[in-house]
């Protein structure tokens, strides 16, 4: 008897674990939905009362003008060059910058790690004229370059903090040993730490990614034609200044959701056990 | 059999040493790709060849291709000049140009609308288009308008869009009402009538979001231009306590009490608006021509019609109708100013300005070229004829800081809606401000 | 998670490449300076580019902060103090302020408490782990697109005639159409909503990440010693995460604080600003009244807040190490 009933609770313990993960879904799933519906509509049922999932109208109109036209296609190309290069250049810069943080003590530590953190708090509208004044001294307005460099500087705080976590959690044995049979630092990090930081890596990488592929005030800003835009931009241009190409943009902004959604679904289980380690000791 | 580890490692490695190369060949690139499109500098000449950059907003609200084929006749009229179109959405367009002012990097050509010239030209990023045009002997006779500031035309119009009242005639007749209202009192009535049908319909689209006010001018300060009246005094200064002033933005205020405007005045963008008059929840807004293309398109089953905005009872001299530009003007800091009037003139030429109006769904800036009505909506015709029976007035138009005065206005009205202030106090409010920006 | 590499010692042996000395009797360098010169170089890269590209800009703007008429004018003079004082007298900062508290704070503290919630439903062992992971994916979602199509989005969720507006109302949870973002008692909440959705996802991976590092030994002990659910949770599972959590909080309120185009393009700080936020303000003074000194006055007043919390943040992060 109490074996059923502790059967019982169990399974009404699950029953209610699945609503609640149900209703949660629904929060967090509908507007996507939505968005993946209105992608389908025409664009004068977008508003139609009431409001409906499938409409009358219903076609891929919207992705295949999306998907023909050379300079939307460009959007893409240049968002996956911004956000490669950014995720390859931050990580590299935020080993760096980690493994000087987890295994060495020195004078300015302190005040830099103030810096880097500190210099996420700077509201970024406030910086669009000066920077926009420093890229085109520099020479690099309307190239990859002006982007990138721009991204990094917002990714690379957060980057080096998680990857310093990251470390903290690699016991300091391992490089110690090789540095007392005479490593030097730099082939210490490359050569020990860095090959069993996989999931510190996955991690930095896909929240990087994101970050930069979803950018959208400097990617504004500091591109001018539109051989150079990326997707975020390339959405907003649907804007126009009197009516929303609904459905184009929900087409467009799917569509630019995917590369990071795919990352995702392979690099998940990484991702979660790379924030994991940093996560204890951070 | 490697552990999960050592395979973790090496999808790293391999997911490391694959984005390593894409940004090296991105920096690489980033060189070359960069100077091809358009370089910090505004244009580039080689030999007798000029680049010139026109930067607009107006690419993405035409039919696709066409903007870049005028564009194209331009090149081939004038071998020795190459045009690089930089579109920009239009929401954002003004924040960019304030900065490209701000480094020195406006386009040679430059879209411009009438509420930043004033600012724009204050600043010295662009130039003054009357010198220009006298050394070009340029007949500006036929140019229908041109915003000046201090006797100097710093944009001239390229297309008008007027803001006509446009009316559901389906649900007018469902309400009762027989006639276009021409009269407030009568438009009154007929607003009343229709939210009376109950089922979300409502008489009037007000969209008063505080992001982008140009509500204020298409709008509200309308009303008042449309019975003759007049927001400034004869020397340009501000004069919002007036009685005419005060009589539309009572106006507004009857119907807003009278429950006759749609829910979510507030924060409504513009947009918002013509989608609910396209869905037929709205019977009357005042819009711009130009969406009555979209609005067939969106829903060919719609009966309206376009009308001049009502004006005070008893009123019967010329009405003004608000409008909008595309304008154009010229980089200050360009080197080939010469070539970039060339690119003005040639936009503002007879022939392309009447195919861009057409195209465009607007009113020509010069004055001969006549638009194409024979193979657009009937409605044009109407707009047309409402358009020669009055007068172009929206006073904004090259005032300085015109966003922040809207604004303003804006904002105070929106208290007195909300009933936290008398209409008085709102217009001495608004006085005091406005007099400390100009 | 548990590192087990191979024998250390074997690396070297196996790689002579490993063993050339930076220091030393062949080395480049005198051996004290070299010593101390690998945290600097490895730190250099970083050090650089955010001189560069972000001090640079920060001296900038807070150069225009205490000058007047620049960068529309040609000719800006030095002002002092005075364009703090007028920033922090206007009652559109202030107001702007309080709003910025309260959108943050809530924000935050309903971020956290979602988040929670959420990694502690996907970390429950009752269901399998395809199950989890199905129901993560569509947990992330929020992330995956970009802030202008999310703002954009909800305008037309929660338009008054929208899909919430509609749902609210067949389920008979509101008797009619609320105007949720035109309305001045509901905007700011219905703004923190959408900040919520959007921002959530980061914090639920974080927390979800803690709590899969809890040693299961832990709550094993206390079931023995026969501690119920909600005991294991308070007693155990809260003190575990909260390093993470004061991190997460601390950085969410500095994110957070910046965030301008979500409020932007869903109710440009209206209506009757009861949306305005410290972002919005800057805003309209640099792009609408041209007014650079007093924006950059007010950016420089949001750096120097935003500051406190980082140095708090440092602070707390050093005390844990």
């Amino acid at each position: 008897m109490p074996n059923m009933r502790k059967q019982q609770k169990r399974l009404l313990a699950k029953g209610g674990l699945l609503l609640a993960l149900t209703a949660g879904a629904a929060f967090a799933g509908l507007p996507a939905l939505w968005m993946l519906s209105t992608s389908f509509k025409a664009n004068g049922e977008v508003f139609q009362l009431p409001p409906r999932l499938i409409t009358p109208g219903f076609s891929f109109d919207a992705y295949t003008q999306i998907l023909t036209d050379p300079t939307k296609l460009r959007y893409f190309l240049n968002s996956y060059i911004v956000a490669l290069s950014v995720t390859a250049l931050t990580l590299g810069a935020a080993i760096l910058a980690a493994y000087a943080f987890s295994r060495y003590e020195f004078r300015l530590k302190s005040t830099v790690n103030i810096v880097i953190v500190g210099v996420q708090a700077v509201p970024p509208i406030a910086l669009v004229i000066p920077y926009f004044g420093l890229m085109v001294g520099l020479g690099v307005y309307n190239t990859y370059a002006g982007l990138i460099l721009t991204h990094m500087v917002f990714t690379l705080p957060y980057a080096i903090i998680m990857m310093t976590a990251y470390f903290n959690t690699l016991p300091r044995e391992l490089d110690e040993a090789a540095k007392v049979d005479g490593a030097n630092p730099w082939t210490a990090l490359w050569r020990i730490i860095v090959p069993i930081s996989g999931p510190g890596i996955v991690a930095v990488g896909l929240y990087t990614f994101m970050i930069s592929w979803n950018e959208y005030l400097f990617a504004l800003t500091l591109m001018q034609t539109n051989e150079m835009r990326t997707v975020p931009i390339g959405i907003l241009l649907m804007m126009g200044e009197h009516a929303y190409q609904w459905n184009q943009m929900m087409a467009m902004s799917i569509l630019g959701s995917i590369p990071v959604l795919v990352l995702f679904l392979i690099f998940q289980r990484h991702f979660i056990s790379g924030l994991a380690s940093g996560a204890v000791k951070s | 059999m490697m552990s999960k580890d050592a395979r973790t490692m090496r999808g790293a490695r391999r997911l490391l040493s694959a984005t390593a190369t894409v940004a090296a060949v991105a920096l690489a690139a980033a060189g070359c790709t960069g100077t091809s499109g358009g370089s910090s500098s505004a244009s580039g000449s080689a030999g007798g060849q000029v680049t010139l950059q026109l930067g607009q907003w107006w690419e993405a609200e035409l039919p696709a291709g066409s903007f870049a084929g005028l564009i194209s006749q331009f090149e081939a009229q004038n071998p020795n000049i190459k045009v690089t179109l930089l579109t920009s959405p239009f929401a954002t367009f003004s924040q960019q140009m304030v900065t490209n002012a701000a480094a020195g990097t406006l386009p040679d050509v430059v879209g411009l609308s009438g509420a930043w010239v004033s600012d724009f030209a204050k600043q010295g990023a662009i130039a003054d288009l009357s010198s220009l045009m006298a050394a070009d002997k340029y007949d500006t006779s036929q140019l229908a308008s041109q915003v000046q500031i201090s006797g100097k035309t710093y944009m001239i119009p390229v297309v008008n869009f007027v803001y006509p009242l446009f009316v559901n005639k389906d649900l007018l007749t469902k309400a009762g009402v027989s006639t276009v209202p021409t009269t407030r009192t009568e438009f009154t009535a007929a607003a009343t009538a229709i939210s009376k049908l109950g089922g979300n319909v409502e008489g009037w689209g007000l969209p008063l979001d505080t992001a982008v006010p140009n509500a204020i001018a298409n709008d509200v300060m309308s009303w008042v231009w449309a019975s003759g009246g007049s927001m400034l005094t004869s020397s340009g200064e501000p004069d919002v306590t007036n009685a005419q002033v005060k009589s539309g933005v009572e106006f507004v205020k009857s119907l807003y009490d009278a429950k006759v405007i749609s829910p979510g005045t507030l924060t409504m963008k513009e947009q918002d608006k013509v989608e609910q008059f396209t869905t037929g929840q709205v019977g009357m807004v005042i819009d711009t021509l130009a969406h009555v293309t979209l609005v067939r398109k969106n829903n060919p089953n719609l009966n309206f019609t376009v009308a001049p905005i009502p004006a005070q009872d008893g009123y019967t001299g010329k009405r003004g109708i608000p409008y909008a530009s595309w304008g154009v003007g010229i980089s200050n800091k360009s080197p080939h100013k010469a070539e970039a009037l060339k690119l003005v003139e040639y936009l503002m030429s007879a022939n392309v300005n009447a195919q861009l109006s057409t195209l465009a769904k607007g009113f020509p800036g010069n004055k001969t070229a006549v638009p194409d009505f024979s193979k657009s909506d009937p409605l044009f015709k109407t707009a047309f004829d409402i358009y020669q029976s009055g007068y172009p007035a929206n006073e904004f138009v090259g005032l300085p800081k015109a966003e922040q005065l809207e604004r303003t206005f804006e904002e105070q009205l929106q208290q007195t809606l909300t009933g936290s202030q008398s209409v008085d106090q709102m217009l001495t409010n608004t006085q005091t401000a406005w007099k400390a920006i100009f | 998670m548990k590192v087990t590499p191979n024998d250390p010692g074997s690396a070297a042996q196996l790689n002579p490449t490993l063993t050339r000395p930076i220091s030393g009797s062949r080395g480049i360098l005198p051996p004290r300076i070299a010593r101390k010169l690998p945290p600097y170089a490895f730190i250099a890269p970083t050090v650089i580019l955010i001189v560069v590209l972000m001090i640079v800009p920060i001296l900038m703007v807070i150069t225009y902060s205490v000058m007047d008429n620049v960068v529309v004018q040609p000719s800006s003079q030095f002002a002092g103090l005075h364009n703090y004082v007028q920033v922090l007298t206007d009652p559109d900062f202030q107001a702007a302020l309080r709003n910025t508290l309260v959108f943050i704070v809530a924000s935050t503290a309903i971020h956290l408490v979602i988040g929670l919630t959420f990694a502690i439903l996907l970390n429950t062992p009752m269901l399998g782990a395809a199950t989890k992971a199905f129901f993560r994916v569509i947990y992330i979602l929020p992330w995956l697109f970009t802030v202008a199509v999310i703002a954009v989005l909800w305008r037309l969720l929660l338009s008054p005639y929208g899909v919430a507006n509609y749902l609210l109302t067949s389920l008979g949870l509101v008797r009619s159409g609320v105007d949720w973002l035109a309305s001045p008692t509901t905007a700011l909440g219905a703004v923190v909503v959408i900040n919520i959705w959007a921002g959530y996802p980061f914090f639920m991976i974080s927390l979800l990440a803690g709590l899969q590092a809890v040693p299961s030994e832990l709550y094993e002990a206390a079931k023995v010693d026969g501690a119920s659910a909600l005991q294991r949770f308070w007693n155990i599972t809260l003190p575990q995460l909260r390093p993470i959590i004061v991190s997460m909080a601390v950085l969410d309120l500095i994110w957070t604080s910046q965030q301008f185009a979500l409020i932007w393009m869903t109710t440009g700080g209206g209506p009757l600003n009861v949306t305005e936020v410290l972002s919005t303000f800057t805003y309209k003074q640099a792009f609408s009244n041209y007014e650079f000194s007093t924006a950059s006055a007010s950016a420089v007043i949001v750096l120097f807040l935003s500051m406190i919390l980082g140095y708090f943040y440092v602070r707390q992060q050093r005390a844990q190490d």
